[in-house]
Order: structure tokens, then C-alpha cells, then sequence
């Protein structure tokens, strides 16, 4: 047999690691291990009988934790490095826990854990993994109240159930729980804004589109299937070719890298499209993704709350995103960006460094000389993507020091980033003032929850140039080189599948559970104080007050517990019956049909002895059955349990 | 993880609260007639020291939720909090319907400590787990199987002879998770007799006795060796008429053949030392005269035994040293 104790500390470990497992994904390779060898170690030092680890090993354990934290994150105040600290101490301290204190404390902390990971992922399986931990978890404490319990009696607690009764018991605790727990989450009553924020330096795990572009940096993005955000419009989808949902635009470049400027960040929006004239309505659900930018499609005419939209339209938040975000967005597409340029933005957007890229500034320069200017050279531009042999791909080799001479002439392979760049660099050197735009590109219409799904690996770049009257004109090179990029979206583009998993039809497949997350997104995730305080307006209660909520709260769980305290009566421990109580209940049953009732309280010779005296022809059988019975309980060589069933089951007492 | 710390002193709450609890009990319900059924008004329920600071730590993880609106988080605390507060019941009703039946603790000698066994059935048909038995200096634990009746033990000091009470104790359980006891206050009616402590180093047994050289051989013969109360065989010349007539009892006398020795630990023939001291003396001259199965017999002021052998003889010798009154 397990020793339970021994088994008790299974069950720990075995918490630990089920809370720390989804926050290992975060985490670097040095740090994993560092997370994982104390918990092997605990196993096998459990499995073996090791001594435990002197004092000076654990502490020098601690120091190297510690360091390589250190290194890893570089400093320990952000959340990650936050929460591997939080994974490793406790790990660390599972090889110095003998105790029931140090074993509850590890418990208890592997709950915490389990509730830091939703800083990092609501997801719809998080809460099926969440309940999983506290299963584990409960079946530990259970396990550990046990061994403190029996502790004084200097013996190990006897064991009573197996491992799925024990299961069973902490799931139907959990089962009565959740109730009572979503009437709290309910009705309990929220703060609509919050008593202090989260400090930016904590922030690291910022995803999705970055603060500058150099090659290479979007098609980063492409493999990240993750959503970027979920758009459902109240008038329709507009069509494919503007769906171009803008995000950071950039001004500077420096030969490589664009990168957004600072009166581009600062100067606000100086005319805003009037919203009236607006033709696209919809709402914006953002995953988090710890940055400033909000995304819409061109031209955004309202501002979200607690944002501001600046000189080139960006929509930039106070305080980054670090939950998922919903607003409202409307966006008038015919809007003309600056019909007048002002000089010093002129100058920005012509800006390029000297003595880079001597080939392309020929090549343009002659085109100048054939007479192409103002809008024909644009357009001049684009046949040359489509009639040289130009390709979409995202092969790209790593480009040198005059990297858009080397793409215009020599490899002339790239993916969106370098058409863009390219682009853009042309343009400045033909005297066109020109940015890049990053953001997405399309997305996936849910037919079943009619929302667009917009991923990670829509991210999209593309240029703008400055034209007269025009004012700022979005021109995709992309779409020259690759026109199934804008009809298809980027994996419709690209014929060779991203990895070995990726087939076209788990695409789909995956793209149509995702209103799964959506919805989950919207009613769960998403629920706040303002959905709060509408929960009861179908019973006709418009607005409700914290104190109304709290009444209400404790009305409905009175009302639960009326339900579940007869419920909560009927839970079992966790034990399968002792076959050997089972058995002698038949042989007391079988006693009582004879007419023979027995006293609760006298042992089993004693009442066996009053039995002979009630039915002496039954006598030998009584005293054989109940000496069996006195022996397997309390012998220290118990007979065989099939000898005593047998020995009930052939007794047949008459009256 | 057994031998987890054991504290000297095993409060429930704090000292003063548990103070406040049994000046209460005492007042309200006071010592209780067995057998004693634990029923709701009896059992308290509060948290234990891990379910403080497990409530801490979900007060953390609410706050946090709530702070950042982060509704799994929240969601989690909100359910571990109900986990929790539903253990409460469960430790409640784990104990609920217990009944105390016996309380009883064997003879010790003063400086062991007591041992209080104390009887507690399940009269029902579920399992109760991990019951509780404390008081200040021990604990015992043990399941009650449904129907069945378990003894636990509790240890008590014993400084000096004479009756002992039994001290308040708690029947206790923190099923299932530990956060929350369930506890019952018990102000019992039992006492254990304490003999005195034998001294370590006692004079020699007092070769006072009536006997001749050779050693003892029990049975017939010529010399008195004991009485004790007749029984149907014992031949008719053995009677002690005397001594019946009397007693108003019939009174075999026990003959034996001539002896090495036999003892008489007599009060008036001990010689300086305190009364505790020769008390001490006479308890370690019973339990040596046992050991060597020499018949002794005791003469203390206002009451004698004749000599005699056996547990019971032994047990009887020492009830009269332990509550002696000088």
C-alpha cells in the first residue's frame, strides 16, 4: 500500500504542476528547466527515499534562480518575469517541504498561479484548465487535512478511497460551488474604472504589429495565427479591397528601418471626418496586446474613450491595451487626408537619408526624364512591379546596407514590408511626400456569428503618397505584385503551406470556432460594470446600484442555498465502502430478518454472543462469522476477506 | 508528514477567546450527562490559521480581478470562496450527530501522565472523517466507520496522588480542506486515580512478616498466607469463622508452607520521612513485593488488608495509598 503521506505530496506536485504548466509557454528554456528539475527531484527523492537537500544547496539553488531570472527578463518587475519569479520560488520550495504548512502554502499559491495566467490569456479552455487545477488542488488539501489530523497519532492516515472517488469528491464540491460563485461574478458589484493601473515597465508581452518596421518584421507576424481583433458591422462588410484596417503609420527613414516620428504622434488630427457622413458602423472587439494602437478602417470619425486620433489618423490609446478592449468605430472611406500639406510635414515625408541606394535614385531619375510625374508615376511604378518578374514570397534573403537597391534589382523577392518600403522610398526620391501604413489587411468573415476575424498573420504594410487635391492616397504595391494578396489574404497568396500542420481546411475549421472565442469574448470576458448594471433590465430595472446588486446578491443566494444546503448534506466523503463494513452489514441485516436486533454500540463478540443466545441453532455459524470479522479488522494476520464474504453469504439464519 | 510540530499548548482561536468559550460553555450547558450527542448549539465553526490566510490570498486575486476587470480571475476567487465557504457546512455536519459515550482513564502513578479514553459512537449511516480529540498537551485522531464506536486518548499531567480530573477538551474535525474546524467544547465528569509515585530508591522490603526459612510454597499448609472472599470447593476447615462473623461474608483462609519471608507494610512502623514520602516507599515495597510474588499486606490508620498477591490485591493497596489522608 501508498503511504499516504508520501501520496499526499504526489498530490502537490502534482498541483504545482498542472498551475505552473501553461506558464512554462512563456517562459525561456532556462527558466523551464530551472522551473522543472526541483519538481523531478521531489519526485524522485519521493520514489526513492533521498535525504533531503542540505540548507546550502537549496540556497545556492535560489541564488542561481534568481540570476538566471535576471538575465532571462533583465529585470524581475515585469509580469512574466513577475510570474516565472512566483513559478520558480515555489518550485524551489517543494524540495524544502516536509511540512503540512510548507505543502499548503504551495497549494495555495499553485491557486494563485492558476489565476495569474489569465493576466496573460482569457481563452475559452482557460476556465477548463482553471477547473482542473482546482480539482487537483482540492484532492491535495484534502490529502494534507488527513496528515495533519493523524499527525499526533504517530501513524499515517488510513486510506479510504481511491483516486477517483477522491476526484469525485473534489468535483462535486466544485460542481456546487460554481453556482454560488456565478451568482458573485454576476451580481457582485464592479468598479467601472480602476483604483490603479498597471505601470507600463511591467509590460512584457507586447504582440502583434510593433512601434517601427524593418525588413522582416511583419512577416514575423505571419506565422501568428493568434486573433489581432474581431470587427461586426452594423451596415454591412465593405468590400475586400477596403478592407485596410490602419494601424501605425511611420515617417522616418533612416535606410533600413521606418519608424513613426514625433509631431506624428503628437499634433492632432486637424479636420476629422464628420461621423454623419460616416459609412461604416461597427464595433471592435481588440484582443490585448499591451500596445497603444487602436485599429479602424479608413477614416476613422469618431474617438474611442480615452484616446485621440492624431495628424495621420492613427488611433492612439492613454494607457495600453491590457485586457480585451470594445469600441465603437464608424469611418468614412471617402474622406480627402489633407487637401494642403503643410510645409514641415512636406519635409518629413520626402525625407531620406543621403548616399544610399544610388541604382534606385538612377532608376528614378530616368523615369523623371521620360516625363513621369505626380500621380503617372505612381502608376509607372506599379506596371514596373507587375511587368518585371517581381515575386511575392517570404523567402527574403537579409538585405545589406543599400537594401532597396538590392530588392529592386537583385532579389526582387520580398514580402509586404519591402514593396512598401520600396515604394515609398521611390516616391520620395520623384519629390511625392510618402509614409507606410501598417495594419491589416482583410479578414475572415464568420458567416455564423457575421463578424470579421482579423488574425496576427493579416498584418499588412502598405504606402501613402501625397498627391494635390487628392490629398493622402493609399497605394498598395503589394497588390501589384500579388493581387491575390488583397482578393485572398495573405495565406491565399502564398502557395507553399507555413509549417507541416498548416492545411487550408483546419484554416476554416478553425476560423469557424473562433465564434466560439468571440462570444466568450463578448459575454464573459467582456462583462464589466456597464453590462452590470443592464443585467436586469429585461425585468424592467434600468440601471442598478451597487447596493441594489448587493441586495440582489444576497437574495439569490439565500435562494441558492435553500437548493444546494440539502445538496451540500448529501456529499459523500471521498470513499468507496470498506468492502469489510460492507460484508458485516449484510451478516447484520441477514441477523436482523431473523429477528435479532443489534445494539450499535457493543463490539462484534459481544453481540454475537447475544445472538447465540437468540437463536442458539445459528450459534457455531454467528460465533465463526463474527471471529472472522474480529479478525480482519483487528489481527494483525487477518484472514481472507473472500473467506469471511463467503462464510455471510452461505449464512441463512430461520427464525 | 507525520510529528508536525506539537505545541505545548493547542488553542483553537486564541487564548483568550477559548478562555471566553469555556467560561460560556461552562455557564450555558456545563458538564454534560453521557451519553452526549453533539447537536447543532454544541458545534462552532470558524477558520483555521490556514483558511486566514488562504481567505487573504483570495482576497488578493478578487481585488486584483476586479482592479483590471479581469473576469477569470475574479471568477476563480469568487468560486475557490464558495468552495470554501461550503466546507463550513461539511465540517459542521462531518461532526454533527457524534455522541460521546465513555470516559474512563486507568490508575496511573503520579508523574505518567493520565490517559483519558473517551468513547465516541457514530450512531449514523455515514463515515465520519478524521475526528479530533485535544486538550492542552495532546491530540488523537481517528475515522468512525458508520455505526461503530472509536476510543480516542488524551494525555494529561499528573503532578500528585488522589483523584485527577479530567480537564475541557474539544472534539474537533477540519474536513475537508483544512480551512475551517468544526469544534465542540467539552467540560467532562471524569477523573483518574493517581497512586503515588514510587520512590526510585526504596529501603528494603521490612522483613516484618510471619514466616520461617525455606521458601513459600502456596497452598495447604500451616501458616496464614491471605484471605480472600470464599469460593464453592474451598474446604470447610480453610474457613476464617472468625473473620466472617465479622464481615457478615464467608472468608477462605489461605494456607501456605513455610516461606523465605512475607511483608507487612505497616503505616505506624515507618520510620521518619515525610507522609509522601512513605508513601512513596510503601507504593515501590507493593510493586517489588509483586514483582517477586511475596505476599504482602498493608496496615495504613483506618484501614488494613491482609496479605495477599495479585493485581487486584496490588490494585486495592494502592487505592488506599493514593487517596490516604493524614
Amino acid at each position: 500500500m501508498m503511504n499516504p503521506s508520501r501520496k499526499s505530496t504526489y498530490w502537490v506536485i502534482a498541483t504545482l504542476f498542472v498551475a505552473m504548466l501553461p506558464q512554462l509557454t512563456r517562459m525561456s528554456l532556462a527558466v523551464v528547466v530551472l522551473a522543472l528539475l526541483p519538481l523531478m527531484w521531489r519526485l524522485l527523492a519521493e520514489t526513492r527515499d533521498w535525504q533531503p537537500v542540505p540548507a546550502l544547496v537549496r540556497h545556492s539553488a535560489t541564488v542561481i534562480a534568481l540570476l538566471t531570472l535576471y538575465h532571462s527578463f533583465g529585470n524581475l518587475a515585469g509580469r512574466r518575469a513577475a510570474v516565472s519569479l512566483l513559478t520558480v520560488m515555489l518550485a524551489l520550495k517543494l524540495i524544502e517541504a516536509y511540512r503540512v504548512r510548507d505543502s499548503r502554502l504551495i497549494v495555495s499559491f499553485s491557486l494563485f498561479l492558476c489565476a495569474t495566467q489569465f493576466l496573460f490569456t482569457q481563452g475559452i479552455l482557460m476556465p477548463v484548465y482553471g477547473a482542473a487545477t482546482v480539482l487537483v488542488a482540492l484532492v491535495s488539501l484534502t490529502q494534507l487535512q488527513r496528515n495533519e489530523a493523524f499527525s499526533s497519532t504517530g501513524e499515517t492516515p488510513p486510506v479510504r478511497a481511491s483516486i477517483f472517488s477522491e476526484m469525485g469528491f473534489s468535483f462535486r464540491l466544485l460542481g456546487l460551488a460554481i453556482p454560488i460563485g456565478l451568482a458573485f461574478f454576476l451580481l457582485f458589484p464592479r468598479w467601472s474604472s480602476p483604483l490603479w493601473g498597471i505601470p507600463e515597465s511591467t509590460l512584457d508581452a507586447k504582440s502583434g504589429l510593433s512601434e517601427s518596421m524593418a525588413p522582416g518584421s511583419i512577416q514575423g507576424l505571419f506565422m501568428d495565427d493568434s486573433p489581432a481583433f474581431r470587427a461586426e458591422f452594423e451596415n454591412g462588410i465593405p468590400p475586400r479591397f477596403e478592407l485596410y484596417w490602419r494601424g501605425p503609420v511611420f515617417w522616418n527613414f533612416d535606410g533600413r528601418t521606418w519608424s513613426g516620428s514625433y509631431f506624428s504622434k503628437n499634433l492632432p488630427a486637424e479636420f476629422m471626418p464628420l461621423e454623419e457622413r460616416a459609412t461604416s458602423l461597427y464595433r471592435v472587439q481588440l484582443e490585448p496586446n499591451e500596445r497603444h494602437w487602436l485599429f479602424s478602417l479608413d477614416y476613422p470619425a469618431v474617438t474611442p474613450p480615452d484616446s485621440r486620433i492624431t495628424v495621420d489618423y492613427q488611433i492612439l490609446r492613454q494607457k495600453p491595451v491590457t485586457q480585451l478592449l470594445q469600441y465603437s468605430m464608424a469611418s468614412n472611406p471617402d474622406f480627402v487626408d489633407s487637401a494642403t500639406l503643410p510645409n514641415t510635414l512636406r519635409d518629413a515625408a520626402l525625407d531620406l537619408p543621403e548616399e544610399y541606394n544610388p541604382r534606385t535614385r538612377e532608376l528614378v531619375r530616368q523615369w523623371q526624364r521620360q516625363g513621369y510625374k505626380g500621380p503617372r508615376l505612381v502608376e509607372h511604378v506599379l506596371e514596373h512591379f507587375t511587368q518585371e518578374p517581381f515575386h511575392y514570397s517570404l523567402d527574403a534573403p537579409l538585405l545589406g546596407r543599400d537594401s532597396i537597391d538590392e530588392f529592386m534589382f537583385d532579389v526582387r523577392t520580398g514580402y509586404c514590408e519591402h514593396y512598401a518600403s520600396a515604394f515609398a522610398v521611390m516616391m520620395r526620391m520623384a519629390g511625392i511626400p510618402a509614409r507606410i501604413v501598417t495594419g491589416y489587411m482583410g479578414g475572415w468573415y464568420n458567416e455564423m456569428g457575421d463578424y470579421l476575424l482579423v488574425r496576427q498573420s493579416d498584418a499588412h504594410a502598405w504606402t501613402e503618397v501625397w498627391l494635390p487635391d487628392a490629398g493622402w492616397t493609399r497605394v498598395d504595391p503589394t497588390a501589384a505584385v500579388s493581387p491575390m494578396r488583397v482578393a485572398q489574404g495573405s495565406l491565399g497568396a502564398l502557395s507553399d503551406p507555413r509549417h507541416l500542420l498548416d492545411f487550408a481546411w483546419l484554416r476554416r475549421i478553425r476560423n469557424g470556432i473562433d465564434i466560439v472565442q468571440e462570444r466568450w469574448n463578448e459575454r464573459v470576458i467582456g462583462f464589466g460594470a456597464a453590462r452590470q448594471s443592464r443585467l436586469l433590465a429585461p425585468l424592467g430595472l434600468d440601471r442598478m446600484s451597487p447596493t441594489l446588486l448587493v441586495t440582489a446578491l444576497v437574495a439569490f443566494v439565500a435562494l441558492l442555498s435553500v437548493i444546494l444546503v440539502p445538496l451540500v448534506f448529501r456529499v459523500k466523503g471521498p470513499r468507496r465502502r470498506d468492502p469489510l463494513q460492507t460484508v458485516w452489514q449484510t451478516f447484520l441485516t441477514r441477523l436482523k430478518s431473523a429477528g435479532f436486533i443489534p445494539r450499535l454500540s457493543s463490539g462484534p463478540m459481544e453481540l454475537a454472543h447475544a445472538a447465540s443466545r437468540r437463536l442458539p441453532s445459528e450459534a457455531a455459524d454467528i460465533q465463526i462469522i463474527a471471529d472472522l470479522y474480529n479478525r480482519a479488522r483487528y489481527s494483525s494476520r487477518p484472514p481472507d476477506l473472500t473467506t469471511f464474504r463467503d462464510a455471510v453469504r452461505r449464512f441463512h439464519p430461520k427464525k | 508528514m507525520t510529528g508536525a510540530a506539537t505545541s505545548t499548548a493547542r488553542w483553537a482561536v486564541g487564548r483568550r477567546f477559548d478562555e471566553w468559550i469555556l467560561d460560556r460553555v461552562r455557564q450555558k450547558r456545563g458538564t454534560p450527562e453521557l451519553p452526549f450527542t453533539l447537536e447543532y448549539r454544541h458545534i462552532y465553526v470558524m477558520p483555521t490559521r490556514f483558511g486566514v490566510w488562504f481567505g487573504i490570498l483570495l482576497a488578493v486575486t478578487g481585488l486584483g480581478g476586479l482592479n483590471f476587470n479581469n473576469n477569470m480571475a475574479l471568477m476563480l476567487g469568487f468560486i475557490l470562496a464558495s468552495i470554501a465557504q461550503l466546507t463550513t457546512l461539511l465540517a459542521y455536519r462531518n461532526q454533527l450527530g457524534l455522541t460521546l459515550v465513555g470516559l474512563r482513564a486507568p490508575p496511573v502513578f503520579a508523574g505518567q501522565p493520565a490517559v483519558f479514553k473517551i468513547a465516541i459512537q457514530n450512531p449514523e449511516h455515514r463515515f465520519r472523517f478524521s475526528i479530533l480529540a485535544i486538550n492542552s498537551l495532546s491530540e488523537d485522531c481517528s475515522d468512525i466507520e458508520p455505526q461503530e464506536t472509536v476510543q480516542l486518548e488524551l494525555d494529561q499531567e499528573t503532578m500528585t496522588r488522589g483523584w485527577q480530573e479530567m480537564e475541557p477538551f474539544r472534539i474537533e474535525n477540519r474536513f475537508p480542506l483544512g480551512l475551517f474546524r468544526a469544534w465542540t467544547v467539552i467540560i467532562p465528569r471524569a477523573r483518574c486515580l493517581v497512586y503515588p509515585k514510587p520512590d526510585p530508591n526504596p529501603p528494603p522490603l521490612p522483613q516484618t512478616g510471619h514466616g520461617d526459612e525455606g521458601s513459600a510454597r502456596p497452598g495447604d499448609g500451616e501458616h496464614l498466607h491471605g484471605l480472600r472472599e470464599y469460593r464453592p470447593g474451598d474446604a470447610l476447615k480453610n474457613i476464617a469463622w472468625k473473620t466472617s462473623a465479622r464481615q457478615q461474608k464467608l472468608y477462605t483462609r489461605l494456607m501456605e508452607s513455610p516461606r523465605e519471608e512475607a511483608c507487612e507494610f505497616n503505616w505506624y512502623l515507618m520510620r521518619g520521612g515525610g507522609v509522601e514520602e512513605n508513601l512513596s516507599i510503601m507504593t515501590a515495597w507493593i510493586l517489588r513485593a509483586e514483582n517477586r510474588q511475596i505476599p504482602y499486606s498493608l496496615e495504613m490508620p483506618g484501614d488494613a488488608l491482609p496479605a495477599g498477591l495479585g493485581e487486584e490485591h496490588r490494585d486495592a493497596c494502592l487505592k488506599i495509598l493514593a487517596l490516604f489522608k493524614s
